[in-house]
């Protein structure tokens, strides 16, 4: 048979090899798929913890972590059906494991395992102000990678439309924890930040789908977040002027306080009051005049017509 | 000796017609773009479709920005006009075709509203402007003062933060977006009831009142409309009883 002959034959099943699907996911992974892609519902562990144990293919091939086997996250889980929970894992996996077992009970490496590539931002978040309150307070509910990213197994990248930490959705994220009662009030954080941010300019033009405006993490940085009463945020005192000055070129401290989550101040809130009642009067008073003209110059039109000249 | 009463006569030059037009034309401009501004709400919503047929949101704004600084520009040359007709002479106060709010208005809008249900017979006889078109004159001073400025604050932030005092700037920013953004809805809604409604939808003027673009008024109207400014053009053909030397008109 001659070279060009099999090229004819060869070709057609190239291009097959194009229109379906490809298993990207390794043997290993698709051997665990076969059961987690079918399990439904959750899980109740011996530390009475719910945890999902469904994993759907499509989506998981889809997401930006679509190449990884499992076990480089599931460190603990090596052997097939996870017989191996003492399986060897990296000593820094299992120290930052140890600094989030308060918020990761069951499986903390497999929480810890993203250190293994995002070594430089896992630290950065492990030092601010969301990471100490797991790391040094031992709460369970500061945010870490998986409250703001979603699940690992479905991370989109970030220019996604449906990205939890993208432009659409950052807001809606970050409120999720930054406008419940329960955490403003355990934490002592600053209320009204979402309300206030959505009547801002900044949130109706993002809205209108300005591609300038600032989200939460432009003025408050993302994995490094500092509270506001840290020197080092960037929103502490005249760090704001570096901050605002990021699109305000020239910004001064005349001009920082502009945006604020502060609710209005007495002036404010006043004048818009006094505003709506004046709007409400005038509108009161060219409604009422209006309809009593109209109806008077139909009743003239019918029964006065003679004495319509002055 | 009776003068020739010609058929109409000039109301508004041909300066303050292209005032007016550059008026109306920015002010519809600032309504449309600045609306979807003000009720975006949400993302997707009403008001990103809104926008999206002006061009999006950077464009909306650049076109808010241009139509609102025209616009004020607009008024300053409206006020150095006049006043220019004044130094000049060509224009000076009479308490019958004054623009300037009187007593006599309040007492016309009262005949009015008494007229309008039945109580008096007589309309209230006005002299250049009505009562009606007072308010709505000195309407667009109020809209140039709160809406104009806040809107030049908002647009040019930077600039304006050197003038601020120091003592303000912990309110006057969202003073500045309060007056700005209540204040358009108020004039919108005043342009859209009161305005529209004597100078577009009444049946007398429907579909509008051509003197916009004619700038001229017949004298049969002004004699109807501003008996008052009527008797004061054409003294001869005044009815005995009302010459302009009767004061019972105030």
């Amino acid at each position: 048979m001659s070279f060009k002959k099999i090229l004819i034959l060869v070709a057609p099943l190239l291009l097959l090899s194009f229109v379906t699907p490809q298993e990207v996911f390794s043997q290993e992974s698709a051997n665990c798929l076969i059961c987690h892609s079918a399990m439904k519902g959750r899980l109740k562990t011996a530390a009475g913890v719910l945890i999902e144990l469904n994993v759907d293919t499509d989506r998981f091939q889809a997401s930006v972590h679509g190449f990884l086997s499992c076990t480089d996250c599931h460190l603990r889980f090596s052997d097939n059906p996870h017989s191996s929970p003492d399986a060897r894992v990296p000593s820094e996996l299992l120290a930052i494991a140890s600094e989030i077992s308060s918020k990761y009970p069951v499986d903390p490496v497999a929480a810890a395992a993203c250190n293994t590539c995002h070594e430089v931002i896992y630290r950065k978040v492990l030092d601010s102000v969301h990471g100490r309150n797991i790391t040094v307070k031992n709460q369970t509910d500061g945010a870490l990678c998986l409250d703001c990213h979603g699940s690992p197994h479905y991370i989109t990248p970030v220019k996604a439309v449906n990205s939890p930490v993208g432009r659409q959705l950052q807001a809606e994220t970050c409120g999720r924890c930054h406008g419940d009662k329960e955490l403003d009030e355990k934490y002592n954080l600053e209320e009204n930040v979402m309300e206030s941010y959505e009547e801002s300019f900044h949130a109706r033009k993002l809205h209108l789908g300005h591609t300038g405006v600032p989200l939460c993490s432009s003025c408050h940085n993302a994995h490094d977040i500092k509270s506001k009463d840290d020197p080092d945020s960037p929103v502490f005192g005249k760090n704001r002027l570096e901050t605002c000055g990021k699109c305000h070129e020239g910004a001064n401290e005349k001009f920082i306080p502009a945006i604020t989550h502060k609710p209005a101040g007495p002036i404010p809130y006043y004048t818009e009051k006094l505003l709506i009642v004046l709007t409400m009067g005038v509108f009161a008073f060219i409604v009422l005049h209006v309809i009593a003209e109209a109806l008077s110059d139909i009743r003239d039109a019918i029964f006065r017509k003679k004495e319509g000249s002055e | 000796m009776s003068r020739q009463i010609p058929p109409d006569i000039e109301r508004f030059n041909v300066i303050f017609r292209i005032q007016h037009v550059l008026m109306f034309t920015t002010f519809l401009l600032l309504s449309f773009t600045g609306w979807g501004l003000k009720f975006a709400y949400e993302p997707e919503g009403l008001s990103s479709i809104w926008i999206r047929i002006w061009g999006g949101a950077e464009t909306a704004g650049l076109i808010h920005r241009i139509a609102g600084i025209t616009m004020l520009l607009d008024f300053i040359w409206h006020v150095l006009y006049l006043a220019y007709l004044f130094a000049r002479k060509r224009m000076t106060i009479d308490l019958k075709t004054t623009i300037i709010p009187l007593p006599k208005d309040v007492f016309d809008l009262i005949k009015n509203f008494m007229y309008f249900m039945g109580l008096s017979k007589e309309k209230p006889r006005f002299g250049k402007y009505s009562y009606a078109q007072k308010f709505d004159y000195w309407a667009v001073f109020w809209g140039m003062i709160i809406i104009g400025t806040s809107g030049f604050a908002l647009a040019f932030p930077m600039l304006v933060s050197y003038v601020i005092p120091e003592f303000t700037t912990a309110w006057i920013w969202q003073l500045l977006a309060i007056m700005h953004s209540d204040e358009a809805l108020l004039a919108i809604v005043f342009i859209l009831f009161w305005h529209f409604y004597n100078e577009h939808l009444k049946p007398e003027v429907f579909p509008m009142n051509w003197i916009w673009l004619t700038g001229r008024i017949s004298t049969e109207k002004l004699k109807h409309h501003h008996p008052i400014e009527y008797e004061m053009l054409f003294p001869d053909d005044a009815p005995e009883s009302k010459k302009p030397a009767d004061k019972k008109d105030r």
